[in-house]
């Protein structure tokens, strides 16, 4: 008795099938079959005998000589053939087959706890009024480095653009970047590839380097990152930013430093990061100036001293131990933390890291605030969130837990055009973002690229708005971990937030052991 | 505030030439010697002293001459861009980080990772340097006068390191780019690392270094290290060229 499975959709392509204009000539699909899904008759025609019996292995596929047949789930695989679902499968076999393991950009997919679970609270009777979206005014500004520098970045909204590095993507996505930071206000960061000395002028809104060409107003910031490669770092590079970021960590590969691989390694970056062409630019893992957290606080000395107490200096970090390492970048000194999530994007990591590494971003915040509060600084020192952040809603809920903005990587390269095909580390992206090749970067107009960034930071803004004002608010620190619940049993557990229908934390959040001691 | 010595008296630098400015750092903080040293250094030669205490001293300067007598702490001339630094003692770890130009020179020892991720100009340590010394070196020439700890070079992209005395595990692990010529012995090379002949241009360019910062060391007593491989990673360049299809 053949297996019911009944969970996979058999479709044989017949212009393309030997069997079906010759029948007889190729009972291939028939004869490998270890469940008699297929069966031929007296005259040679080969039919589905049996869909129900289909396990998804999809041998017959493998063996088809003309490729006709395609095997799709009708339920997910992961309820009917997991651990061994045909992505598994398939990985395996590439593994066997070149000895290498799987690269490939973006951020992690599937099933980390996201925000999704999490729900708004508007206001009603027993708060106060909600506000006028329409009518009333909401201030969503973010100040970084007040009181400990002579220029604080004033942000007109608690967005900003994330580390993405001239390499990683194209000089014609970094100029976007600048733009679209330069018409909303906000911060840009170059990521560790060094500096394209455009955007230099494009963050103030200048479309010349004479800087007489004002263009785009209010002008944007620029952040300087400091990283393990030190690709393209001198002290003018440092002194040209509005911040310096010290880079520790990133959500797509914790632990791992930045990886630009060489079909990406261009004349042009070759000569920013002082490695040969075609050569893969694999950046440390680990700072080799810094063994200690005295070398830290030391660091972060020195990088004032050669911008001359004019800038903020941020960390970022990558998802590992948010408690801890917050609690570490307070004592060095530092004036925003950002800390990147597990789902968060990169040109290219290993898999196994992207997926299976860090910790989801929801899970971030509330041991980071926990430090924030116990060093007496939260919403002094910066907390930022990234790692898939996606929309105003999830802006709003991590800013609700205690965050004070959020950075935007993927969504901002897809506002840019992309699709999340997850072969940035290629370099042929179609879109020209992750691209360094000069007809695929011809597709990117960086200034159309530009409005349709500040497009997307406006219409994000205008939901954080919605949402801030709808709960009773007219200023996004007032936002507070009362403004959401939990709705479910596991993201009451991790957040901490109040579920709904029992209206409380969870017992050992309420009861003050919500940490180990 | 740093103790600046009177301009119309200035005291003999160590060279014996005339010194500008004479800054007495001790118990000073980094910032108000940052501000002296910047607004002196234009007018001539600047001498520190009792700085040890400072970390990051010296960072991110273009022009200018100054001197450290007795021994200078971490992070010395960090971001260096053109000003040379002579130190008479000995230095802490981190010595020059991230230059790009100009010189430094040690007359003792540097601690770990001396000359890290530098682009370019000269660092000279007359005596012994740590463990990652030249890590990520990007195309400065460093001269160590004496031997070096372990994983020496590591990831070096360009330049020039050239090693008096012996050094320790894994020395040029990862090369790249650049040569590094040892006098000594090593423990163990790196990955990626081969031996070649010194040529006569070798002879003549360490002899020049020799001559210009006064190391006493034979040049054809030098054996000299190179890359195996431009590409010893991934290689997806070559993979995408070879295959005519992109990964």
């Amino acid at each position: 008795m053949p297996p019911v499975n009944g969970t996979f959709c058999v479709t044989v392509m017949k212009d393309q099938c030997i069997n079906a204009r010759m029948p007889g000539k190729c009972a291939t699909c028939v004869e490998v079959c270890p469940h008699e899904v297929y069966a031929i008759d007296a005259a040679g025609n080969v039919r589905v005998q049996n869909y129900n019996a289909c396990v998804g292995c999809r041998i017959c596929a493998e063996f088809c000589p003309e490729d006709a047949i395609r095997i799709n789930p009708a339920e997910s695989e992961f309820l009917v053939r997991a651990p061994w679902t045909f992505p598994q499968v398939e990985e395996i076999h590439h593994k066997a087959l070149t000895g290498e393991y799987e690269l490939r950009g973006f951020g992690g997919m599937g099933m980390a706890p996201t925000f999704d679970q999490i729900t708004v609270v508007p206001s009603q009777i027993a708060s106060p009024a909600p506000r006028d979206k329409y009518r009333e005014e909401c201030n969503l500004e973010v100040v970084i480095g007040e009181g400990t520098c002579e220029n604080p970045m004033r942000m007109h909204y608690p967005l900003f653009f994330s580390a993405m590095s001239f390499g990683a993507v194209s000089k014609e996505a970094r100029m976007a970047l600048s733009i679209g930071a330069a018409m909303t206000g906000i911060m840009n960061n170059t990521g560790e590839g060094g500096l394209v000395k455009d955007e230099t002028w494009l963050i103030k809104g200048y479309e010349n380097e004479a800087r007489t060409l004002k263009r785009w107003e209010p002008g944007g910031y620029l952040v300087v990152q400091w990283s393990t490669g030190r690709w393209g770092v001198s002290a003018d590079f440092v002194r040209a930013g509005d911040a310096v970021e010290v880079k520790i960590g990133q959500g797509a590969k914790p632990g791992m430093g930045g990886h630009l691989l060489g079909a990406k390694v261009t004349p042009e970056i070759s000569a920013i990061r002082g490695v040969p062409v075609g050569s893969d630019a694999l950046s440390p893992c680990r700072y080799y100036d810094v063994e200690t957290l005295q070398d830290i606080k030391r660091m972060v000395g020195f990088l004032r001293d050669v911008t001359e107490y004019k800038v903020p200096i941020l960390f970022k970090l990558g998802p590992s131990r948010p408690y801890e390492d917050v609690k570490a970048l307070v004592e060095a000194g530092a004036d925003a933390i950002s800390i990147d999530g597990m789902v968060g994007g990169t040109g290219a990591s290993p898999a196994v890291v992207t997926q299976g590494v860090g910790i989801p971003t929801v899970g971030l915040i509330p041991p980071a605030v926990r430090a924030l509060k116990e060093m007496g600084v939260h919403h002094k020192v910066k907390l930022f969130v990234l790692g898939g952040m996606r929309n105003g809603l999830d802006a709003y809920k991590a800013m609700a837990m205690g965050a004070d903005g959020v950075g935007f990587g993927a969504a901002a390269e897809i506002a840019m055009g992309c699709r999340a095909c997850m072969a940035c580390h290629t370099g042929r992206c179609a879109y020209g973002i992750t691209s360094q090749d000069p007809e695929l970067r011809a597709r990117l107009d960086p200034y159309e690229a530009g409005q349709r960034l500040a497009n997307f930071i406006k219409a994000t803004a205008e939901e954080i708005k919605i949402l801030t004002m709808l709960s009773g608010h007219d200023d996004i620190k007032q936002l507070t971990e009362e403004d959401v619940r939990a709705m479910d049993f596991n993201t009451a557990a991790i957040t901490g937030l109040k579920l709904v229908g029992y209206e409380r934390r969870l017992p050992w959040w309420e009861n003050g052991h919500d940490h180990p001691e | 505030m740093p103790i600046v010595a009177d301009a119309r008296n200035p005291e003999p630098s160590p060279e014996g030439k005339e010194t500008a400015r004479v800054i007495d750092a001790r118990a000073c903080e980094l910032r108000p010697v940052t501000t002296d040293l910047r607004a002196h250094l234009g007018e001539g030669k600047v001498t520190v002293c009792d700085a040890e205490h400072l970390h990051g001293l010296a960072a991110g300067l273009k022009t200018g001459e100054m001197t450290i007598l007795g021994n200078a702490g971490d992070y010395l001339g960090v971001l260096n861009d053109g000003a040379t630094i002579c130190v008479t003692g000995n230095v802490g770890n981190y010595l020059a980080d991230n230059m790009t130009h100009g010189t430094v020179i040690v007359d003792g020892n540097a601690g770990r990772a001396a000359a890290p991720y530098c682009y370019g100009g000269t660092v000279v340590v007359r005596g012994n340097a740590g463990d990652f010394t030249a890590v990520m070196n990007k195309g400065a020439t460093v001269i160590i006068g004496g031997d070096v700890g372990d994983e020496v070079a590591t990831y070096m992209l360009n330049g020039d390191l050239v090693i008096a005395g012996n050094a320790g595990k894994n020395l040029g692990n990862y090369l790249i780019r650049g040569n590094i010529y040892i006098a000594g012995n090593w423990q163990t090379l790196g990955h990626n690392t081969r031996l070649e002949e010194l040529t006569e241009a070798d002879i003549a360019k360490l002899r020049a270094y020799f001559d210009q910062y006064g190391v006493k060391a034979d040049p054809v007593a030098f054996r000299k290290i190179v890359r195996l491989s431009e590409k010893p990673f991934y290689k997806a360049a070559e993979k995408a060229a070879a295959h005519g299809v992109p990964r």
